[in-house]
């Protein structure tokens, strides 16, 4: 598989980057690298192995359904960029 | 809306298509706290108070499941006779949202907890069992208010985290009116299992619907269309509605459905696309590392099993054939868990003869109580015992039953620690069935209206009821209407 220019622009827009021209060949170009090393990997029969998902042996780590409260809105609101007393901010985002 | 159009005629256009809708439907549980974090779930509450660091995405937080979470899933996975999966997985869909601070949302992808599953849904008079594709659990996102300022969208978080259940049919319903009978069934069926309030006007319960057409008789599905976050069944058959025409003008001219994603607007009834085509959605579902694998063992299952109520549908089927009950009482019995829970318990006290006056007695006289009163019939004051006296006195004939229900049950609601009895006895309800002394009130009329008996006896028999009516009047009420008729007629006809 080769990543060319149009993939590279659906990347930014699922990312929501904006790249300039040399970046976009620098990025093409790592990404292109860290395929051809995947595709090493592909060469190797994996079959019947498990994939390796989970680090850890840990399963069903759950809690109990108790409310604890956690974090005032003022706290809350005071990381955002832009808020006002009861809300976080944001540029207008209508779907349209 | 154009109202001049004329309706087509009936073997018009339309008829020669069939309609296919699979149903999305989102359920918000009714649990404490959130899916992976300890913040307090519940609807309302100021803007932005129902927060933590994981709600909030900051760096270095890990998300825990909440153990209700899950077994709300397998507790409607099993009324639903889902699959149950011993093994599943969580995974993150992202994307990008004002109110997803993660830029993905925890969800089940690979392996849902509950597969399959149907559910069998009244439609007219007949019924239809839908076919579910799957149930998967996964948390609901922020809000966003568009309206309240002009420049910039408001972003409350508190439902950010809530946990959700997805539950996705197959492509099996055929109508707005199944999708209707279907959200009505389901919304009745996750108040049963007392796992979401169901109400769909705070959200708590909503759909996506994906609607194609095809003609009759095809076998492949045509391009479908989805109208998302429907939240009342009157916009999905509205929406529904649209969407069919709208589909089926465009390949009568000649057009092709295009596959997309769609905004029904209730004030213009009509659909419009949500996402433009280059935005088109790429989620990149992958497992997500922070949240282990869920195994379901036999004891977690086993007690969500034993824990699970009779099902209303069974619970129909037993009312009907146990305690001889029309389909309709066992319906009406059925629509509210605490009340058929009432019945049951109500019946299993009550001689049998009892037992469907006992169903008349909580539908007509019970229910309609409870409404006006705004109470829950676990509060209804009057004892299973005292309502059981009541109805053997109507069943032996001691009281009438209007004088039972218009002056003995009210009496007992004002004072409902006096027993059935003492209170009858007291208001003197009892019946005089002493045929004797009902003889001489009966003598007494036929004396006092010599011409209606003459009537009587050459052939206006229809008279028997103004002397039966009289005589009832001088017993004050309390002659058993059965001995009185008897005995009216002897003497009219001798």
């Amino acid at each position: 598989m080769q990543i060319d220019n149009a993939l590279i622009l659906k990347l930014e827009q699922l990312a929501r980057l904006e790249l300039s021209e040399q970046e976009r060949k620098a990025v093409q170009g790592s990404l292109n690298d860290i395929l051809k090393m995947v595709e090493q990997l592909n060469t190797l029969d994996t079959t019947g192995v498990e994939p390796l998902i989970y680090l850890s042996e840990t399963e069903n780590h759950w809690r109990e359904d108790v409310v604890q409260f956690q974090v005032a809105k003022k706290a809350a609101l005071s990381n955002a960029p832009l808020a006002n007393e009861d809300y976080f901010k944001v540029p207008k985002v209508i779907d349209l | 809306m154009n109202q001049s159009i004329i309706e087509p005629p009936l073997a018009s256009v339309y008829d020669l298509y069939e309609t296919v809708i699979g149903l999305e439907i989102h359920v918000q549980l009714s649990t404490q706290s959130k899916a992976f974090c300890s913040d307090d779930a519940r609807f309302g509450g100021a803007p932005n108070t129902h927060l933590s660091a994981i709600s909030l995405a900051h760096p270095g937080t890990l998300p825990r499941p909440n153990r209700r979470h899950i077994e709300f899933a397998v507790r409607l996975g099993m009324a639903l006779g889902c699959n149950i999966q011993r093994t599943s997985y969580f995974d993150r869909k992202n994307y990008f949202y004002a109110d997803l601070p993660k830029g993905y949302q925890i969800t089940q992808d690979r392996q849902p907890t509950c597969m399959g599953g149907t559910l069998t849904i009244p439609i007219g008079n007949a019924f239809k069992t839908i076919r579910f594709h799957h149930l998967h659990l996964e948390e609901d996102a922020g809000k966003s208010l568009h309206d309240t300022d002009s420049r910039f969208s408001h972003i409350d978080l508190n439902r950010a985290g809530v946990p959700l259940l997805e539950i996705v049919t197959e492509p099996d319903l055929r109508s707005g009116e199944e999708v209707d009978a279907l959200m009505t069934a389901m919304r009745h069926l996750v108040r049963w299992l007392d796992i979401s309030d169901g109400n769909m006007e705070e959200g708590s319960m909503r759909c996506d619907v994906n609607i194609s057409v095809r003609k009759r008789g095809a076998t492949t599905y045509g391009t479908r269309c989805e109208v998302k976050n429907v939240n009342s069944m009157k916009f999905a058959r509205r929406a529904v509605a649209y969407e069919v025409r709208r589909q089926i003008d465009l390949l009568e001219k000649g057009g092709k459905v295009i596959q997309q994603t769609l905004n029904f607007d209730p004030q213009t009834g009509i659909t419009t696309p949500l996402r433009s085509k280059e935005n088109a959605h790429d989620y990149r579902y992958f497992p997500d590392p922070d949240l282990a694998p869920v195994r379901l063992s036999d004891a977690f299952l086993a007690k969500i099993k034993a824990e699970m109520p009779v099902l209303p549908t069974d619970l129909r089927a037993i009312l009907i054939k146990n305690y001889q009950l029309s389909a309709n009482d066992a319906l009406i019995l059925t629509e509210d868990k605490s009340v058929a829970l009432y019945y049951q318990q109500l019946a299993s006290v009550c001689p049998p003869v009892l037992r469907k006056a006992a169903a008349n007695l909580v539908i007509q006289k019970i229910l309609p109580f409870l409404q006006t009163q705004n109470i829950a019939i676990a509060h209804y004051p009057i004892a299973h015992t005292q309502l059981i006296d009541l109805l053997q006195l109507i069943e032996d004939g001691k009281i009438n039953a209007s004088a039972a229900y218009q002056i003995l049950l009210p009496a007992l609601l004002q004072e409902p620690q006096s027993s059935t009895l003492a209170m009858a006895e007291k208001l003197n309800l009892f019946q005089n069935t002493d045929t004797a002394w009902l003889e001489t009130l009966i003598q007494q009329v036929i004396a006092q209206n010599p011409d209606k008996v003459t009537a009587f006896r050459k052939g206006k028999k229809g008279l028997s009821a103004f002397f039966v009516g009289e005589t009832m009047k001088l017993a004050k009420g309390k002659a058993d209407p059965k001995i009185l008729n008897t005995l009216v007629m002897r003497f009219l006809n001798t």
